[in-house]
């Protein structure tokens, strides 16, 4: 039982074919994605077979199933954890999703309060909830911990909604509860990688006493360009250098945000003291640039890094010599 | 927090003056103010600010110390800013403040590097 437009469409279809256009009903709960038809075909309950579909009548038969025995199958049926409770949190309904996500059979915990699932630190969180369903309110992909029968903390996706009878009371709330545990896992060892990857592509290198060489490689996001520009100046102070050398050969494409954070980056080294030199400008880099009318009048620039150190050691009045003229 | 200690002190031809850490409005005008008194008393070729310790930077006191380097340069003097810190050059520059055409050192060291020599080292083209 998915969504409003996907039962329409089996409407339209059906009624294409001549064949009375009843839908199935829906529910009033909150109910999510992951009911299985297959299921139902392996155990023989229900065909998937639209023409079969297409002979129910307005809450009444499929197959010999009523529609609440049928609604209650795709209920069991679920993956998630689908459980009804009162408004005062004592639980009603416990489905087969339940019984694996928490650890509890059906028979051990309705009718026990849902604080049991609840960690001790997180028990506000059961009555700020009731509060709001019983205003009406649906609380919707609230991430946080439960606790399972044999006491281990699960991270979960709750999502909790009124219950109403059929003159629209509301009357108890039903929770469905995802598992991402391994999802958040996931999610923060992503977030290390991609600082591990803004650490390793980001390396300021001073070259020489005095100067220092910061080579970009790939593309510069706002997040790069912060980093980059803090790591950058930083060196500068610690490395007491006069001179930056801002490699851009391994850029691959300048568009302007990333011309921009560039020109920050050489006005924030000038404000510090040292001279800025912006260095493996290529053709098509500097086309680009000028295409993109980025003024580029006070900044130094050269087309490979070794033309900029030779900029460096002149601004240090430096020269090297070779080793045979001191002979 | 008001500090009105700003004090100027005269070492060889130059003015050296150094910012408390977090200068409020009263403490920048009196900086301004105490500048050009001594410009007038000591006539010296420029001013170093050293602004090492400050942590924040407004628009308020970047505009003073534009200033202040206008009418040090009108009295025929030139201003360096030294040892600006790394966090205060990125919101400088992110909130667009600039310090017009003052000089920047990453020492007072360096500042009066530049002030001594006749010619400045960073030209360049």
């Amino acid at each position: 039982m998915r969504k409003q437009a996907e039962e329409s469409t089996r409407t339209e279809e059906i009624s294409r074919r001549g064949e009375p256009e009843e839908a199935l009903e829906g529910c009033s709960g909150g109910y999510h994605s992951g009911t299985s038809i297959k299921n139902f075909t392996e155990e023989g309950k229900f065909m998937a077979n639209k023409r079969k579909l297409s002979r129910a009548k307005a809450g009444k038969e499929i197959e010999g199933l009523d529609t609440q025995t049928f609604l209650a199958a795709i209920v069991e049926s679920s993956d998630d954890a689908i459980y009804g409770k009162t408004l005062e949190g004592a639980i009603l309904s416990w489905n087969h999703g339940a019984e694996r996500m928490y650890g509890y059979s059906a028979e051990e915990i309705v009718g026990r309060p849902v604080s049991v699932l609840v960690p001790p630190t997180s028990a506000d969180e059961v009555p700020q909830i009731l509060e709001r369903v019983k205003r009406g309110e649906r609380v919707d992909h609230f991430e946080t911990a439960r606790v399972r029968k044999d006491g281990q903390l699960i991270d979960v996706s709750l999502t909790v909604s009124p219950i109403r009878d059929a003159s629209g009371k509301i009357i108890g709330a039903s929770t469905t509860a995802r598992e991402i545990t391994e999802q958040k896992r996931l999610r923060e060892a992503l977030t290390v990688r991609a600082k591990e990857i803004l650490d390793v592509s980001t390396p300021v290198l001073q070259v020489w006493e005095g100067v220092v060489v910061a080579p970009f490689i790939g593309t510069l996001d706002t997040q790069r360009a912060q980093q980059f520009m803090e790591r950058l100046l930083d060196k500068i102070v610690a490395t007491n250098s006069s001179v930056a050398l801002l490699d851009v050969t391994g850029v691959p494409a300048i568009d302007t945000r990333t011309a921009q954070h560039l020109i920050e980056t050489i006005t924030s080294v000038r404000l510090l003291g040292a001279q800025a030199v912006l260095t493996g400008v290529r053709p098509a880099i500097a086309q680009t640039l000028a295409h993109l009318g980025i003024n580029l009048a006070d900044v130094v620039t050269r087309s490979s890094l070794a033309a900029g150190l030779r900029v460096a050691l002149d601004v240090l009045h430096l020269k090297i010599s070779s080793q045979d003229d001191e002979a | 927090m008001t500090n009105q200690n700003i004090s100027v002190a005269k070492v060889r031809d130059t003015l050296m003056v150094t910012m408390p850490a977090d200068p409020d409005d009263v403490t920048v005008t009196i900086f301004q103010e105490e500048v050009l008194r001594a410009m007038e008393k000591y006539r010296p070729k420029g001013l170093v600010l050293d602004i090492s310790v400050v942590e924040t930077l407004d628009s308020f006191f970047a505009r003073t110390i534009s200033e202040t380097s206008r009418m040090v340069a009108l009295m025929g003097g030139r201003t360096v800013i030294a040892g600006m810190r790394p966090s205060v050059a990125i919101t400088a520059t992110q909130l667009g403040l600039t310090l017009g055409g003052t000089l920047t050192a990453l020492t007072v060291d360096r500042a009066l590097d530049l002030l001594t020599q006749p010619h400045p080292r960073r030209r360049l083209r």
